[in-house]
């Protein structure tokens, strides 16, 4: 086979680069490794594009949680230190963040960015060296089903699991009491639809009938003909797979053509403080899964909500306590295991750790199966009396579930 | 059967916001070979000004419509005297693309500045009361949104028709050279033609703002309709913009109900590849848009 000469010039420099990266990145190893007084942790987010609002939320969990680790003693008596890079939002430049981040900058140890889209680039990259990798944002299914061992999902549950407590309860209703249509529609969206339809299916299988399954394309201005497919359905329960807006303005549109569910429930949006300030005075009943609630009484939360709050003037949000877990899980790995190295062993027995454990977190104790999903379930929040509380499972509870909504 | 009514209800009401909103668009190029890819974004623009407006006085958001259909009217011919007129009437078309796409740009970021890039929506007392009519509920803002639709339309038109200001500016249209041999002083016309398509922008953004949860990259999902709505309907002609907007808004509100959401939005290109190669110059076009 006959190589053109520049080709052969291209892959040689090629080749020599890579043999000079490999030994400068040798070199930064020993420069903040072990013998070092500082623990760096590299980190790529979101801070501009598509998720800069929720990228920016795990980037003040992360950074109230170092701070925090600084003044409490640090990790293994060494001084905590972020390397935060800005990825865009866009999937090629997380890749080559955590390449930088691992190869160049040498960092001991790495945290994931924000949301499926960027998780699954990243987590490859960390798994290419053999990295431990945490992520407070990736619950879509596609993301546990690439094959990483090394990924930890830091939250309570993926997304089809989250409306699991509600499932429990319906399931535990009298024949009379359950609703027996229910009404679907979800976002054309990993997420969104992932939460939607793990409910769907357990109402599937305990015999609800399912009259109204519809999808949206993220894009979509007008709910009024959605709305008009379930009001006429008049299904006795209906469930958005929804983000922010879609939910607002498909509950509104609902309300427009007075439809009266007897249950209704739309994933995101409930939990946002946005949400009761754009639907008024008509929220009364509605229920969404959360994954933290700054009320929540494990031990470690309290100090957070404080501390966070103290810091930042406002309290936390399900953004930054999911980057705050994020910094839990890792560091009670580091601290079992009495290392924090980049070197594959101590990544490996950090993930072996992992495997095996149980980590105290704000969001509850985690553990995980072999993918990395979080073997919990989201708390269940509904508004009550005009404020938003929890009202599953039935020992964190702060209020009566209400099974029966009144009229929007 | 009461949800196809249902359906056509809803669907007219669609209809007529579409037309409201695409009616400044069609007027641009009519007026000026304009293709303006910020109209959306300055709809978007009226409602968060009528948003702010509500939110800061606790007056309804229609109220707003006295200060921002004025400004917006200056800043159209503001926009049309100092940046478009100054392109080469040659290249005008493409490079208005490019110009009115860094307005908008301009106008996302400015929205994402100020107000953030959190989502908001106008809380009314009314906005989720309804009307019955034939076992059909009619939502009161979308049919004030219609309402604020017809009477603009039809003020629109009665400008473009009965008044000097209306013929010079349809002789503008229609062919400059001579209108301005007749001493119509077509520049300032057309100046006065885009402040008018952008006025309709803020009583369709205010229309807009009623109903919908707004943020400030929204307009990149309208544009794409719009710009399909007015080639369907003739590119420069209102009432055409108006019946294609009709008919296209009940088409996606009926086929959504055999089609679901997705496949019903493609009506609009569907509409647009058909319009492109059975009859390019729009339905209702005529003998205007048979010049490009």
């Amino acid at each position: 086979m006959k190589v053109k000469t520049p080709y052969r010039v291209a892959g040689l420099a090629a080749a020599s680069c890579l043999a000079l990266t490999a030994c400068m990145s040798s070199g930064g190893d020993d420069a903040s490794g072990a013998d070092s007084d500082t623990i760096t942790i590299g980190i790529s987010l979101p801070l501009t594009g598509d998720f800069s609002e929720p990228g920016k939320g795990v980037q003040r969990g992360y950074e109230a949680w170092a701070s925090w680790m600084n003044e409490n003693g640090g990790l293994l008596g060494k001084d905590v230190e972020l390397k935060i890079l800005d990825d865009q939002s866009n999937a090629d430049r997380v890749a080559s963040d955590y390449e930088k981040l691992i190869n160049q900058d040498g960092v001991n140890l790495v945290f994931g960015p924000f949301s499926t889209r960027l998780v699954v680039p990243a987590a490859q990259v960390a798994q290419d060296y053999g990295f431990l990798f945490v992520e407070p944002a990736g619950a879509a299914e596609e993301v546990f089903t690439q094959g990483f061992d090394n990924l930890f999902y830091a939250a309570p549950a993926v997304a089809q699991d989250h409306y699991n407590n509600l499932a429990d309860a319906i399931e535990a209703m009298p024949d009379d009491e359950r609703p027996e249509t229910a009404a679907f529609a979800a976002m054309d969206d990993p997420f969104a639809m992932g939460t939607a339809y793990g409910l769907r299916d357990r109402l599937d299988e305990m015999g609800v009938e399912i009259v109204v399954d519809e999808v949206y394309p993220p894009n979509t201005t007008d709910f009024s003909s959605i709305a008009a497919k379930i009001a006429d359905s008049n299904a006795d329960m209906v469930v958005g797979g929804t983000q922010y807006q879609d939910a607002v303005n498909l509950i509104v549109a609902l309300q427009q053509l007075d439809y009266q569910p007897q249950m209704a429930a739309f994933s995101t949006a409930p939990t946002n403080a946005e949400f009761a300030e754009a639907i008024g005075d008509k929220t009364e009943g509605i229920l969404s899964p959360t994954g933290y609630t700054t009320q929540a009484e494990y031990p470690s939360n309290t100090e957070f909500v404080e501390y966070y709050t103290e810091l930042n003037g406002t309290p936390p949000g399900e953004d930054e306590a999911n980057a705050w877990t994020t910094g839990q899980v890792v560091a009670a790995a580091v601290e079992a295991v009495e290392c924090a190295d980049p070197d594959a062993e101590c990544q490996s027995q950090l993930i072996d750790w992992l495997r095996e454990n149980e980590v105290e977190t704000v969001v509850g104790p985690l553990t995980w199966d072999a993918e990395g999903r979080p073997e919990g379930a989201h708390l269940i929040q509904q508004y009550v009396d005009g404020e938003i509380k929890i009202v599953l499972p039935q020992d964190t509870a702060e209020a009566e579930l209400i099974v029966d909504k009144p009229n929007w | 059967m009461s949800l196809v009514f249902q359906s056509l209800v809803l669907g007219v009401l669609l209809g007529g916001l579409y037309a409201l909103l695409a009616a400044g668009l069609t007027l641009y190029f009519g007026v000026m070979r304009v293709v303006m890819i910020a109209h959306s974004a300055f709809l978007i623009l009226a409602a968060y000004l009528a948003w702010f407006f509500n939110r800061e006085t606790g007056i309804d958001p229609l109220v707003s419509l006295l200060f921002t259909v004025p400004i917006f009217f200056v800043l159209g011919v503001t926009m049309q005297r100092t940046l478009l007129s100054r392109l080469r009437p040659a290249t005008l078309t493409m490079m208005s693309v490019l110009l009115t796409f860094s307005v908008a740009l301009v106008i996302e970021g400015m929205l994402g500045f100020v107000f953030s890039g959190t989502q908001r929506r106008i809380r009314l007392p009314y906005g989720g009361d309804s009307l019955e009519l034939f076992g059909a509920n009619i939502p009161v803002v979308k049919l004030i949104a219609f309402g604020m639709a017809a009477v603009s339309l039809l003020a629109l038109y009665l400008i473009l028709k009965k008044t000097p200001f209306g013929q010079a500016l349809r002789a503008t249209i229609q062919h400059p050279e001579a209108a301005r041999l007749i001493g119509i002083n077509t520049e300032r016309i057309a100046g006065y033609g885009f402040g008018l398509g952008l006025a309709t922008a803020a009583i369709g953004g205010t229309a807009l703002s009623l109903d919908s949860t707004i943020y400030p990259s929204l307009h990149w999902h309208w544009i794409g309709p719009l710009m399909a709505i007015i080639v369907v309907g003739g590119l420069g002609s209102v009432p055409g913009a108006a019946i294609a907007a009709l008919v296209l808004g009940l088409g996606q509100s009926l086929l959504q109900i055999p089609m679901g959401t997705t496949w019903a939005q493609t009506i609009f290109y569907v509409a647009l590849f058909a319009t492109l190669m059975v009859r390019p110059q729009g339905f209702f076009g005529g003998r205007l848009a048979q010049r490009f």
